[in-house]
């Protein structure tokens, strides 16, 4: 009798002993997801974040919708490890309501590009000096969604679909003697129109 | 039966609310460290770390969130590959102050350049505003080897007393016409500062097959000349 007693005491204490394992299983369970909940949330949220941060920013001049900051130097310092040998233009965009339509064309024997960004930072899109073949270019940029009004595309436009509705367009023009060649590269960046 | 009100179950609530900081605290740290460990992106290729996915639209979270942090409006590969430097072709991490001769074969592209970064990732203040050399602007041997400079000062004497006995540096090559620095003696990049430092590489419009096997990089060696400490 006596025994048949302590044997349930002792399963008794086993038995609370397991619970409360348990439940510190389960805690640190959910304690982990936390932890990596927390961590994917700002691995993801990083680039979003600093993209929506430098398509809040002002640029630069302001013309026709396209921002022409100056040339690079170490004063620069809202974009993270800016090319020395680039003259750059942006646009920012956002496609909620209309589509945007760029047009570049640039006079320039050196190297150029224009390329486009999602929020998500992604180059979805790049055309350079090669490419164009003396052409420059002419895009007509969708958003991801359906428009209310069906977009009239403009005469020679390309359609270019992007994958967000905001994004950042950037172009570079590469130059060696900012100072020497200042009229010309001008000139050249100066052809970029962003027109919604 | 425990309440808020009794002592037992106050404690029990902060512990669990400690241990809801703790698991946030992990999470952001984990996060910040896993971002700003460039060590981790891509692939080695002497002292250069590159990149295959950097821009590109089949990116994953985590190269996304580094080139954002280090890199941001990054191109893809086709266009330019972008190939990072944070240690010398010893394996020492790179400091502003130390004098580094840089040199090898000029990659097989359209046009390339190489520029100094201080640790935040922005461009050292330098009277000269000379910020990088790129394939426009340093001379090239008859081989299509280019060497250049970095240190905080011109040290042209430390130049020449130093040794360069471990690789076979091309000779002094200095800069093309386009330059702003004399013939005759090393292209030298300013690094004012005692900051940690980086190089960037930057290969525009790179040979089909360097686009296609970035590791088949000629790296150009990154030797620390004299002490350094």
């Amino acid at each position: 009798m006596k025994t048949q007693k302590m044997n349930r005491e002792k399963n008794r204490d086993a038995s609370r002993q397991f619970q409360h394992q348990r439940l510190w299983f389960y805690r640190l369970l959910v304690l982990a997801m936390i932890a990596a909940g927390v961590h994917f949330a700002v691995v993801w949220v990083v680039p979003r974040a600093i993209m929506q941060r430098v398509m809040d920013a002002q640029l630069g001049d302001q013309v026709a919708g396209v921002y022409f900051p100056p040339m690079t130097d170490a004063s620069q310092r809202r974009i993270v490890m800016p090319s020395p040998d680039l003259l750059y233009a942006l646009c920012t965009y956002d496609l909620s309501q209309q589509p945007l339509h760029i047009q570049a064309n640039p006079q320039w024997p050196h190297y150029w590009s224009v390329a486009l960004y999602a929020s998500n930072s992604d180059n979805f899109m790049v055309l350079n000096d090669t490419q164009a073949a003396g052409q420059g270019l002419n895009w007509l940029l969708l958003g991801p969604q359906a428009y209310a009004q069906v977009p009239v595309l403009p005469p020679g436009a390309k359609q270019v679909f992007s994958p967000s509705q905001r994004g950042l367009l950037l172009m570079r023009v590469l130059v060696s003697n900012y100072e020497a060649d200042r009229e010309r590269v001008e000139a050249a960046r100066r052809t970029l129109r962003c027109q919604n | 039966m425990p309440t808020k009100n009794n002592p037992s179950s106050r404690l029990k609530w902060r512990t669990l609310a400690l241990m809801v900081g703790l698991a946030i605290a992990v999470g952001l740290g984990t996060a910040w460290w896993a971002v700003r460990r460039t060590g981790s992106l891509g692939a080695q290729v002497g002292a250069w770390r590159v990149s295959t996915l950097a821009g590109g639209a089949n990116a994953d979270m985590y190269t996304r969130a580094r080139v954002a942090v280090g890199g941001l409006l990054a191109l893809n590969r086709e266009e330019t590959m972008y190939y990072l430097a944070q240690e010398d072709s010893q394996g020492r991490p790179l400091r502003a102050r130390c004098t580094y001769r840089i040199f090898g074969q000029a990659p097989a592209a359209r046009w390339w350049s190489i520029t100094a970064y201080a640790q935040d990732y922005f461009l050292f203040d330098n009277p000269a505003k000379r910020y990088s050399f790129s394939s426009g602007n340093l001379k090239l041997d008859d081989q299509g080897r280019f060497s250049f400079v970095s240190a905080p000062q011109a040290l042209v004497p430390v130049m020449e007393t130093a040794g360069h006995a471990k690789a076979s540096p091309p000779p002094s090559l200095g800069l093309t016409q386009s330059g702003s620095s004399g013939g005759g003696m090393d292209a030298w990049l300013p690094t004012p500062g005692d900051s940690g430092l980086l190089f960037t590489l930057r290969v525009y419009n790179p040979s089909p097959a360097l686009a296609a096997s970035p590791g088949q990089l000629n790296a150009p060696t990154i030797e620390r000349q004299g002490v350094c400490s």
